[in-house]
């Protein structure tokens, strides 16, 4: 039975093993209904096994999954009903058109979706292409028809796997409009991807996965931030400036730079707090401040950062 | 204004029925590789089969008999039934049984929710009417070549007609359900026909003479197709007696077991 609640997906101690490797290992996974999700990884991390577990195109080893609120794969059928995926590169029966190709698709969706296909062929700017075969289609053109296909359900969620594959960067413009369309339509995204600059322009909340398991979870500002905030001070005298701010309790690391000094906060310490606290010292030191600005840390630096402090420990 | 929006009606889904089924008749229809051969091997065969019957009339009257009667008509339902029209369900089924596999569009049909069971279901009418037609219209063909070009000769009743039409048809679909299953359960077109063809023609044809084997033989495809022929194959002394009942069981038993695995696995299958 489906229950309206936050998150549009939800795992607990998902797992899937071949043979004595683990693919995907424990992963508690909570999607927010409405939330463009990346779901960030290396090569090899288990993005696209967590996908198939969640389409019912691989059985899991152990855990449990809900999607739209319905349990998988119990109620498989009629979560997957509101659901459009692209897993790896969409396949299509090349000796057919690409409308035929929908119709094939929509044959398998409830019977509205036949009425959707001109609508969707539009929307991804294929409708003047539509009546030609696929074998004739780039490979940008095919990635374009998938997500035409996607959209045959009408979905509440899109699940994409790599969906800018193949695009050229016209592509990737209008790829991330169209995303930013279905997310103001309150329809959600998980978007599986190995860019972080992907991830970082279209998704406001993030998953970093790692040789099958979730090494981070949360929102694009939290996890960007987390606790490698930092603040960069202009100063005349970074010398004297580093004996003032010495004491502070609120730094784990303090450096000097050629125009003052750059420091590093204590996990869950506010940037501007800290910030302001730094400023009354270097003041009250008698030091003239030129600049004081808490910056965050980009995804990718984050991203980098876990995976190989991972890969150290292994 | 109130009352004019009252009045829009939404877009009314088609009633498209059986929309699985005309799907899967649309990959197959319009596949080259499948339709081509298929008609070559159906109307075809029977084409080049009375053509060169009749040829070596007219060249020489005095040895070779007229292409048309009861007669020739025995060697066309014999063609269609066992050697060719065979081949031609082979293909149609195999077809069917992996297209989706090779052109990854399998994945995407699973993660819409539809079952596993009801997409393979599918594949049986779908293929079926594609293949049944063009047996039909080979069928067809060769009923009438048989009375056009009888030339005096004793041509079939219309009871041996409908019955060998039926034998024809019958004969075809469970071919078509065999290599259907067999293509879902090996995932390879390529091996499935190669598989097929290898077990109707040589493999067949070597065990069904292997008298050691005795009645081992009831199990064997051709000889219970053959058991259903109204007409009595050209050479009496290859023909295994068996009765109906065993015949029908036989067959019955071929096509749940591939049915069955192609099912299974497609169940089963990673996608």
């Amino acid at each position: 039975m489906a229950t309206q609640n936050e998150y549009v997906i939800e795992t607990e101690g998902l797992k899937k093993s071949f043979g004595r490797q683990v693919a995907v290992d424990g992963v508690d996974l909570r999607v927010p209904r409405g939330s463009a999700f990346g779901y960030l990884g290396p090569n090899g991390a288990g993005k696209t096994t967590l996908i198939r577990m969640l389409l019912g195109l691989t059985q899991p080893t152990a855990g449990t999954m809900r999607m739209l609120g319905r349990p998988m794969p119990k109620e498989r059928s009629r979560a997957l009903a509101r659901v459009g995926a692209i897993v790896e590169e969409p396949g299509f029966h090349k000796h057919l058109s690409g409308r035929e190709n929908l119709w094939v698709a929509a044959a398998a969706r409830e019977p509205a979706a036949h009425l959707r296909i001109d609508k969707v062929l539009e929307q991804v700017g294929l409708a003047d292409r539509a009546d030609d075969h696929v074998s004739t289609y780039s490979q940008g053109m095919r990635q374009r028809l998938g997500i035409a296909r996607c959209l045959l359900s009408d979905p509440q969620l899109l699940i994409l796997d790599e969906p800018t594959n193949g695009l050229d960067p016209g592509g990737i413009q209008e790829f991330r409009g169209l995303v930013r369309a279905w997310i103001a339509e309150g329809r959600t995204l998980v978007l599986s991807s190995h860019l972080l600059d992907e991830v970082e322009k279209i998704c406001d909340h993030v998953a970093i996965v790692d040789r099958g398991k979730i090494v981070a979870q949360g929102s694009l500002s939290e996890l960007s931030t987390g606790d490698d905030g930092a603040i960069t001070i202009g100063c005349d005298e970074p010398h004297k400036a580093f004996g003032a701010i010495d004491g502070s309790g609120s730094l784990r690391e303090v450096e000097e730079t050629a125009g003052g000094l750059r420091v590093l906060v204590m996990p869950d310490a506010s940037l501007e707090k800290v910030a302001a606290e730094l400023n009354t010292r270097l003041v009250t030191a008698g030091i003239a401040v030129h600049r004081l600005e808490p910056s965050h840390v980009s995804l990718e630096h984050r991203f980098l950062e876990i995976t190989r402090r991972l890969g150290g420990d292994s | 204004m109130n009352t004019s929006e009252s009045t829009v009606q939404a877009p009314q889904p088609p009633r498209l029925p059986f929309r699985l089924e005309r799907a899967e008749l649309l990959k197959l229809r319009k596949s080259y590789g499948v339709w081509i051969p298929t008609a070559i091997l159906t109307v075809g065969a029977i084409v080049i089969f009375y053509l060169a019957v009749e040829l070596f009339h007219v060249s020489n009257s005095a040895k070779y008999a007229p292409a048309g009667g009861t007669d020739k008509f025995q060697g066309a339902l014999l063609l269609m039934g066992q050697v060719a029209g065979m081949i031609a369900a082979a293909l149609v089924g195999a077809a069917a049984g992996t297209q989706d596999i090779s052109s990854g569009v399998f994945r995407d049909l699973v993660s819409t929710g539809r079952s596993r069971t009801r997409l393979f279901l599918a594949r049986i009418p779908g293929g079926l009417a594609l293949l049944l037609p063009l047996m039909a219209a080979a069928y067809a063909l060769a009923a009438v070549l048989s009375v056009a070009l009888a030339s005096g000769l004793a041509t079939p009743s219309v009871a041996l007609f409908a019955k060998s039409g039926l034998y024809v048809l019958f004969s075809g679909a469970v071919v078509y359900v065999i290599a259907l299953g067999l293509g879902s359960l090996v995932g390879s077109r390529a091996a499935t026909i190669s598989i097929l063809i290898a077990y109707l023609l040589p493999v067949q044809g070597i065990l069904r003479n292997i008298s050691a084997l005795g009645r081992a033989r009831d199990g064997l495809l051709s000889v219970a197709v053959e058991r259903l022929s109204p007409l009595a194959p050209p050479d009496a002394r290859d023909q295994l007696h068996m009765s109906l009942a065993t015949s029908l069981i036989v067959l019955a038993l071929w096509v749940a077991i591939f049915a069955g695995l192609g099912l299974w696995r497609t169940q089963k299958r990673d996608a």
